[in-house]
């Protein structure tokens, strides 16, 4: 399949301040990160809190302006554009946050904010506005009567899916969806996820999905990058991430994943997690690593063929 | 047996809103152990974050005054008389989007509100929330004082908030989905943290998640709730590995882990204001009988367990 979403060489900066008499320096929140999204697939992005993938998220979206590297949507690049231009041209491109309250403004009835959203999108009859609003929450499993609903009186798992109705309703063609399923219990996080494939197939939606729940992204996701400290790790088809996995974060990140028994298979990782102040020399995982050898420290790790769909970046994954 | 540090009996809550009044709690009972971990699982919309704020003291307006009692070591906290001892129970709230001030510095917060309930100076405030920030592994505690809640990422408030809840130094901590938003290895870290705290400090824990995994590795026990009624209670092994209520079943059937297909309990939970009569599950539910519908179901107690069916023996056929 070809690509519809991809970016090269992709560097982001957050917090720089630029003023006449204080000049800070900012932190590169994601630092070279190369992806390439195939239509119609679901490609997983996973890593530790603070790695990067909002920020990633963002700027593929065009929310937040890359400091170097080149986006391209659709054959075409897109990058170099100032936010507001970039969202327009980008308007393929849709994103659920990740805090379900972040998307609903709280003095409006959730109908409000959907018919709003349609109404920019150039839906501007009203009976047609209603149709789709109650067709789309039943669709994410809630009573259309909902609609007349104030954010706050709405449960977690009620606004996490208006905040998915109210994307889906706008008919994107790649969907980034953060964290889509936290905070859903798994009756609704299964029907959510039956929705989303039912979506895909109905409209060829392509999803960007950034998860914790690696059992989730096991289930759902056709590829898998593995994100550390703003970098990707590891990257290959879930089944060869999963069965295999190559990189010794990967194998820790997998190993820490909670079971249904109870057990503990492994000891946790050490270390303190890294700040992007004081990021680590060579190999950005080489405080907390398993394997760690003495070459780790100075050697940059490049992302390199482990398997078949599948690079790692770790000189010494054969080691362990 | 220990007098447990929390117990709730009969808890009843109802909120008044336009479309009528919702009974979103109803008949309410379990308790926590000193020093022990109980989990509340159940449905989206089932109550479980109601069930904390009545605990706290913090539900919305429009809602009646909650039927029943709740003690907290022992003292009734509906009533005024007691209501101070909720200081000592520390909040994780569910959403660290809208829990934090995004105008204030994520130090500011927590000294405000060490400022209100704990002893001590400002120094000493300052050093423990730094302190709390190593123990919640945030990078940098000492820089992370002056930053705006903005500049953290999404995990790295949730443990800000962890460390805020822990700031006046509580017997009991409620906590609200406290890991949604962390990845598995911190999310590892802060429960045994949380378990560790909890075995130095006597910390009582009270949790509510909707990660089974999360369960089994921090809790004792758990009560499953079904619209804003307990549907099964008892040992986290035990429940998880032969669950009772149809319910229960019916969820732990939708695990991704072992789930045949995606799928889900057919049907929505009721909404508050159209609780249907008798049990509340019995339109989703795949053993009901005429009587279901007539009655609420008598509780059964088994041993250290309680299922709200008396029909929980049968078989479940797909
Ligand atoms: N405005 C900002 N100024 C400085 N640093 C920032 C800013 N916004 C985010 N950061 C930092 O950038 C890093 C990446 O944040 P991001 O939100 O992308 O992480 P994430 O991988 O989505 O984490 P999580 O899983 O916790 O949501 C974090 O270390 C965060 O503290
Ligand atoms: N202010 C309110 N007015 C009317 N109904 C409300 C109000 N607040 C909550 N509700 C309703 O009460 C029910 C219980 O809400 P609660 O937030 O306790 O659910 P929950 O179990 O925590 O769900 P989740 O797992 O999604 O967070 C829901 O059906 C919700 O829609
Ligand atoms: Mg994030
Ligand atoms: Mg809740």
């Amino acid at each position: 399949m070809p690509e519809i979403l991809g970016a090269s060489e992709l560097v982001v900066e957050l917090g720089a301040r630029q003023g006449l008499l204080r000049k800070r320096a900012g932190v590169r929140a994601v630092d070279g990160v190369d992806i390439s999204v195939a239509t119609g697939e679901t490609f997983g992005i996973v890593g530790e809190s603070g790695c990067g993938k909002t920020t990633l998220a963002r700027t593929l979206l065009g929310l937040q302006r890359e400091s170097g590297g080149v986006i391209r949507l659709e054959g075409t690049s897109v990058s170099g554009a100032a936010s507001r231009e970039a969202r327009s041209t980008r308007s393929a491109v849709q994103y659920v946050h990740q805090d379900p309250g972040a998307a609903l403004d709280p003095w409006w009835r959730v109908g409000a904010t959907l018919a709003e959203g349609l109404r920019i999108h150039g839906v501007s009859s009203a009976g047609e506005q209603s149709a789709r609003i109650a067709e789309m929450l039943a669709a994410v499993g809630l009573d259309p009567a909902m609609a007349d609903r104030y954010p706050h009186e709405l449960s977690g798992g009620q606004q996490r899916r208006i905040g998915l109705a109210r994307i889906l309703l706008l008919r994107p063609k790649v969907v980034i969806l953060d964290e889509p399923t936290a905070g859903l219990d798994l009756s609704v996080q299964a029907a959510v996820l039956r929705l989303l494939r039912d979506l895909r197939d109905r409209f060829g939606l392509t999803y960007v999905f950034i998860s914790h729940d690696l059992s989730v992204v096991r289930r759902v996701c056709d590829r898998v990058a593995v994100m550390y400290l703003g970098r990707i790790v590891e990257q290959g088809s879930t089944a060869e991430i999963f069965a295999a996995p190559r990189h010794p974060y990967t194998r820790a990140l997998l190993a820490a994943a909670p079971h249904l028994d109870g057990r503990e298979t492994s000891p946790a990782l050490r270390g303190d997690p890294p700040s992007l102040r004081a990021v680590p020399s060579g190999c950005r995982f080489h405080p907390r690593c398993a394997l760690v050898q003495a070459d780790c420290a100075t050697r940059e790790q490049t992302l390199a063929p482990a398997g078949p769909d599948h690079i790692v970046a770790c000189h010494h994954w054969r080691d362990g | 047996m220990t007098r447990p540090i929390l117990q709730v009996e009969g808890l009843a809550v109802e909120l008044r809103g336009e479309a009528g009044t919702a009974q979103i709690l109803d008949d309410v009972t379990f308790h926590v152990p000193a020093g022990g971990s109980l989990g509340i699982v159940g449905e989206s919309g089932c109550g479980k974050s109601t069930l904390l704020r009545a605990i706290l003291g913090i539900l919305p307006k429009g809602a009646e005054t909650p039927r029943g009692s709740i003690l907290f070591e022992g003292r009734d906290i509906l009533s005024d008389r007691a209501a101070s001892a909720r200081g000592r129970i520390g909040f994780v709230p569910q959403d660290p989007y809208l829990s934090l001030n995004p105008v204030f510095r994520a130090g500011d917060q927590i000294l405000e509100i060490m400022r209100r309930h704990a002893p001590g100076s400002r120094r000493d405030h300052r050093a423990k929330i730094v302190e709390l920030f190593r123990a919640v592994q945030l990078p940098d505690p000492e820089a992370a004082l002056a930053k705006y809640p903005h500049q953290f990422s999404g995990g790295q408030r949730q443990r800000l908030l962890i460390a805020a809840a822990l700031a006046c130094d509580p017997s009991l901590l409620v906590a609200d989905e406290p890991t949604t938003a962390l990845d598995v290895t911190t999310q590892r870290e802060i429960l045994s943290l949380l378990r560790g705290l909890a075995a130095d400090r006597g910390l009582a824990l009270l949790f509510v998640t909707h990660d089974f995994g999360v369960l089994a590795s921090v809790c004792d026990r758990v009560t499953v709730l079904y619209a804003g009624r307990v549907a099964e209670g008892g040992p986290t092994r035990t429940v998880l590995d032969a669950p009772q209520h149809p319910y229960t079943r019916m969820l732990l059937a939708c695990h991704p882990d072992r789930a045949t297909d995606l799928a889900g309990i057919p049907g929505t939970v009721p909404a508050a204001t159209a609780q249907p009569s008798g049990c509340r599950f019995h339109p989703r539910c795949p053993i009901v009988r005429g009587s279901c519908a007539e009655s609420p179901p008598q509780t059964v107690t088994e041993g250290d367990r309680v299922v709200a069916c008396p029909f929980h023996a049968e078989p479940i056929l797909a």
